[in-house]
């Protein structure tokens, strides 16, 4: 394998990784702290891609700007759905939380396709953000190297957030036990919601980042739900680090697939999700149920 | 709870009216006949109920019964499609022998599917599903030449029903080649259901260890469980392809298996009869919708699931056991039921 | 007997036989008697399709704006049924729908090729023309003696972008297609055509049709270095992938030419814009052909369907429904499909698109076939600008296979 080839495997392979790992880590967040399985969440991606689109023309703002506000209102949306439906839905069984989620995925997209049409949608990004880095052997669009950053950063944030501070500490011990965290004070009500919150607005962040790859249209949530889902059992539930590396396993694994027998590389990244679902059917590093 | 009870009551009253016991069949084979005489220019989409109302019935058995959470049943299904269409290709065009072929196919992938994917339990499980109705869908798209890949699988024949009666255009063959199938189909898994073999997959929904802790093989039941609801769904899928006489790859696809999840829980997962109920209520209003504003087709599936998970967990069926209880608290004839 | 026992179900079966059929035939004749004829179009009209159900819907009702809504004397009456995803079991529930319940003489639409075969058992049984307005694959035809097409094939669009590539003294070229039927018919057809006429083919890659990202594809290609590019892509999210991965790798800057098919389609140039320039692509219609017939189609449907998006889709649409007018003028209105598919062999007439032929042989759409390339015209909209044309193109599909 070429010096060439394996860089280029390894850049867009992590570049892919990255996008998945900052859509799903809010999911997998949600399912180990809340237990409730959200397949609404490939639709807030979507949802913040659409508006990053939209509002930097409608409001004529900046489009740094229009990002931000996307993605608040996105985290928005999400506190509201959780307070008004998902709320009813914790003490349920797993399919009907998922099959509630998924009546919403099919209103978001029906709402989007009446508000943008069904056709596909492109981002503008920033002027900063535009152009390629030659490197020699190739050249990177730009943007793909602030979407790998993009993505470390979320790691450093989300673990800094999780380990160290005393957010994070009342956000592990209502994962762990949530009557008793209760108990000692801690309100697993606001809990859920900020979790909840923050889950949607790094999906956003990621539906935006990733609008180059996963371009923006109506059937977005839908189409890669089942990525998406594949990314957050391969990682465990509730584990930013398995999260983490199970985007870059999976995104490694088809994008260098694509490279090298492009017809494989769906297939290839299902018999990965397999393999390691019946040898660790917890993920990698999630916890024995 | 309430699907316990019935099987006493059932053998209970079949001692003085044995007709009785095939109540449902016979509701169901007279609204079938009801249909005919009152639509008979609408059969094309009355046999799609009843073929897609037999692939409900695996995954009420499957999901509803035993608790199997699967998003891949459309895996089971469109193989039988292809085993049918390809039984009328190669084989012999008579649809009675691709119908059970098709059934096979599909009891067979469920077999060897389930058997690597049911030491799994929920998420996992799920995930697995989905995958391996991916990988199918991959296969076959692959495999063009035997498929005929995103084209389809088409140009074959069928023959006659028992030599008789043939398929027309007018569609009344398939029809009740389909509603006879439904009401078999039906027969059949609900004398499962309301067997030991029933009574245990319920047990090992509601609390596998139990189960375990008494001696019983659950993984083995389930399997046992899971190959016969692919059966069904093999059984479906070769009727579909039989009365369009087309096979194709979306029938494998992920939005097939979770369109037929939607359609059980509309009618009421936990009974068999709410997997009918739910694809014909699905269908009717989807053709209603379709006819007067076919855009806002999402807008009103995905509301109708929300309002019905929260205001009808128990679908529809919940809904006409409760006005059936209204009805004879109002009439005050039978006490105990 | 219990309900279930099939010998009950026979006498049920055969009074309610005899009563239905004896029910449907009576208004089968009483609608064919009446003095509208009805067309059926069964069409995406919601999901990710409906710009094309959309556009069709417009098409057929600038038509009628331009020619009347009667043919000989009879009312041609275009009705629209919902057809969202690749489902043939719901195709043909709803064609027998639309011949049975709504007495339609016609069938037209379609879109998807599997919808399209089921459809095709249903007319050769029933004896109803069908118009496909868009399903492409070269083998369709010969599926019903009833089944006609106002739209293309690969092969046929192929074959001129080959012979193009020859004449710019392309001498070796890479084929990028998407992994389905009109993906493998343009590369079969395509490639064969340019090997045959000198040139060299370096490699041909198949992505999935789920792709989109096709950077590490356009990394493959660059390292290939090739003279020309030929793709095809499915429209949608991977044809926009596409272009960006191939703009972006620098390939246009490296020399290697686009050469395409339909990816420059009017709702592409809408969606996707300024990256689109100087692509060059060989199709069979564009918004801005030059003609007054077009120039009144696109007006005729900018005002009755302002939303629509002057597409193919519109050219498709609009010729099919010519093609029924003619058929409900050699039948006179009345129920003949022998006689209406005898009337439309060899039926040549002139379409938004440039002159068009259906073939007395083989029924295939003979159309030009232009060369074109993506430019800003004067106000500023990005516009397909034909410059070359290649005449009355037959369906290569058909001619490649047979010469095996």
């Amino acid at each position: 394998m070429s010096f060439a080839l394996l860089s280029s495997i390894l850049i867009d392979g992590v570049t892919y990784a990255m996008i998945l790992f900052m859509i799903t880590v809010g999911l997998s967040m949600t399912m180990g702290l809340m237990r409730v399985v959200n397949l609404a969440h490939g639709a807030f991606a979507m949802l913040g891609g659409f508006l990053a689109a939209s509002i930097p023309q409608r409001l004529g703002v900046p489009i740094g700007l229009g990002f931000v506000l996307a993605i608040a209102v996105v985290a928005l949306l999400a506190v509201i759905f959780e307070r008004t439906l998902l709320r009813r839905f914790y003490r349920r069984d797993d399919l009907d939380q998922m099959l509630v989620t998924i009546g919403l995925m099919f209103v978001a997209t029906a709402a989007v396709n009446l508000m943008f049409g069904s056709s596909v949608t492109s981002v503008a990004l920033p002027e900063a953000f535009i152009g390629s880095v030659d490197l020699g052997f190739r050249s990177i669009p730009r943007h793909r190297l602030i979407v790998v950053a993009c993505g470390l950063l979320v790691v450093v944030v989300l673990w800094l957030a999780v380990d160290r501070s005393s957010f994070g500490i009342r956000v592990r011990a209502a994962v762990d036990n949530a009557p008793i965290a209760r108990a000692i004070g801690i309100d697993t009500t606001k809990i859920y919601a900020a979790t909840f919150a923050i889950g949607a607005a790094l999906a956003a962040l990621g539906g935006i980042a990733g609008a180059e790859m996963l371009p923006m249209e109506p059937t977005y949530a839908s189409k890669y739900l089942v990525i998406l889902l594949a990314v957050v059992a391969v990682g465990g539930n509730g584990n930013l680090f398995g999260s983490f590396f199970a985007a870059l396993l999976l995104g490694i694994v088809e994008t260098s697939m694509k490279y090298m027998v492009p017809q494989l590389a769906s297939a290839a990244f299902f018999l990965t999700m397999i393999v390691v679902l019946l040898f660790r059917p917890q993920g990698l590093f999630g916890r024995q149920a | 709870m309430s699907a316990v009870i019935p099987p006493m009551a059932m053998a209970a009253a079949s001692r003085t009216h044995p007709w009785k016991h095939l109540r449902a069949e016979i509701v169901l084979t007279l609204a079938g006949l009801l249909a005919f005489v009152l639509f008979p220019q609408d059969l094309g989409l009355l046999t799609n109920m009843a073929t897609v109302s037999i692939f409900a019935l695996s995954l009420s058995l499957v999901l509803g019964q035993a608790g199997i959470a699967t998003l891949g049943q459309a895996a089971l299904y469109g193989t039988g499609a292809y085993v049918a269409g390809w039984t009328a290709l190669y084989l012999t065009a008579d649809p009675v022998v691709g119908l059970l072929l098709g059934g096979l196919g599909g009891g067979l992938i469920a077999l060897l599917s389930g058997a690597v994917m049911l030491r799994s339990t929920n998420l996992t499980l799920v995930m697995l599903t989905i995958a391996v109705a991916q990988l199918l869908l991959e296969l076959a798209n692959w495999a063009r030449w035997l498929t005929g890949g995103d084209d389809g699988l088409a140009g074959f024949e069928v023959a006659p029903l028992f030599g008789i009666w043939e398929f027309n255009f007018m569609g009344h063959t398939g029809y009740f080649y389909a509603l006879g199938a439904l009401v078999l189909v039906y027969f059949l898994v609900r004398n499962l259901v309301e067997s030991p073999f029933g009574l245990t997959a319920r047990a090992i929904r509601q609390d596998p260890g139990r189960v375990q802790a008494l001696g019983g093989r659950v993984y083995l039941h389930l399997l046992a469980v899971y190959t016969i609801g692919g059966v069904v769904a093999g059984l479906a899928g070769a009727l579909t392809a039989q009365t369009s006489k087309v096979a194709n790859l979306f029938m494998l696809d992920f939005t097939t298996s979770a369109g037929v999840v939607v359609m059980i829980v509309l009618g009421g997962t936990r009974r068999l009869s709410g997997a009918v109920l739910g694809t014909v209520a699905y269908m009717t209003i989807h053709h209603i919708a379709s006819t007067l504003n076919p855009y806002h087709w999402l807008f009103v599936i995905g509301s109708m699931l929300i309002f019905v998970l929260i205001v009808l967990p128990e679908g529809l069926v919940g809904l006409l056991d409760r006005a059936a209880a209204y009805a004879r608290r109002l009439g005050g004839k039978e006490g105990t039921r | 007997m219990p309900a279930s026992d099939p010998r009950y179900l026979e006498k049920k079966m055969t009074l309610k036989l005899v009563a239905a059929l004896a029910v449907s035939l009576a208004t089968l004749a009483l609608q064919s008697r009446a003095d509208v004829i009805k067309v059926g179009v069964i069409a995406p009209m919601s999901g990710p399709f409906s710009v094309v159900g959309q556009t069709w819907e417009g098409a057929t009702k600038a038509y009628q704006k331009l020619n009347g809504t009667t043919a000989g004397g009879h009312t041609i009456e275009v009705i629209y049924r919902d057809l969202p995803d690749i489902n043939p079991a719901q195709a043909k529930a709803l064609a027998q729908e639309l011949i049975i319940k709504e007495g339609a003489q016609y069938i037209a639409g379609l879109y998807f090729t599997p919808d399209t075969l089921a459809v095709a058992a249903l007319a050769q049984e029933a004896k109803v023309p069908v118009v496909i307005f868009n399903a492409s694959t070269s083998s369709l035809l010969e599926r019903s003696d009833y089944l006609l097409r106002t739209s293309y094939t690969l092969p046929q669009m192929a074959v001129p972008v080959a012979k193009y590539a020859l004449e710019k003294n392309v001498k070796n070229v890479v084929s990028l297609v998407s992994d389905f039927g009109p993906g493998l018919d343009a590369e079969k057809a395509f490639n064969t055509a340019f090997v045959a006429g000198g040139g060299k083919l370096l490699e041909a890659i198949r992505a999935p049709l789920k792709t989109t990202d096709f950077g590490p594809l356009m990394q493959r290609v660059k390292a290939l270095k090739p003279d020309a590019l030929y793709v095809f892509g499915p429209g949608g999210p991977a044809t926009y992938a596409m272009i960006k991965a191939y703009n972006e790798a620098g390939l246009k800057a490296a020399g290697v030419r686009f050469l395409g098919t339909g990816e420059t389609d009017e709702d592409q140039l809408r969606a996707i814009g300024p990256e689109l320039l100087g692509i060059e692509t060989g199709m069979f219609y564009s918004a801005t052909h030059n003609s007054p017939l077009n120039n009144a189609a696109v007006k005729a449907l900018a005002e009755v369907a302002p939303k629509a998006i002057p597409t193919v889709q519109l050219a498709n649409a609009y010729d099919g429904l010519h093609v029924i007018y003619h058929m409900v003028k050699a039948t006179d209105g009345k129920r003949d499909g022998p006689k209406a598919l005898a009337a439309a062999k060899g039926f040549s007439w002139e379409s938004p698109r440039g002159p068009v032929k259906i073939d007395p042989a083989s029924r295939e759409f003979v159309q030009n076939v232009y060369m074109r390339v993506v430019e800003k015209d004067s106000s500023g909209r990005f516009v397909n600008r034909e410059f070359r044309t290649f005449e009355m193109q037959p369906d290569y599909g058909r001619i490649q296979g047979a010469a095996k």
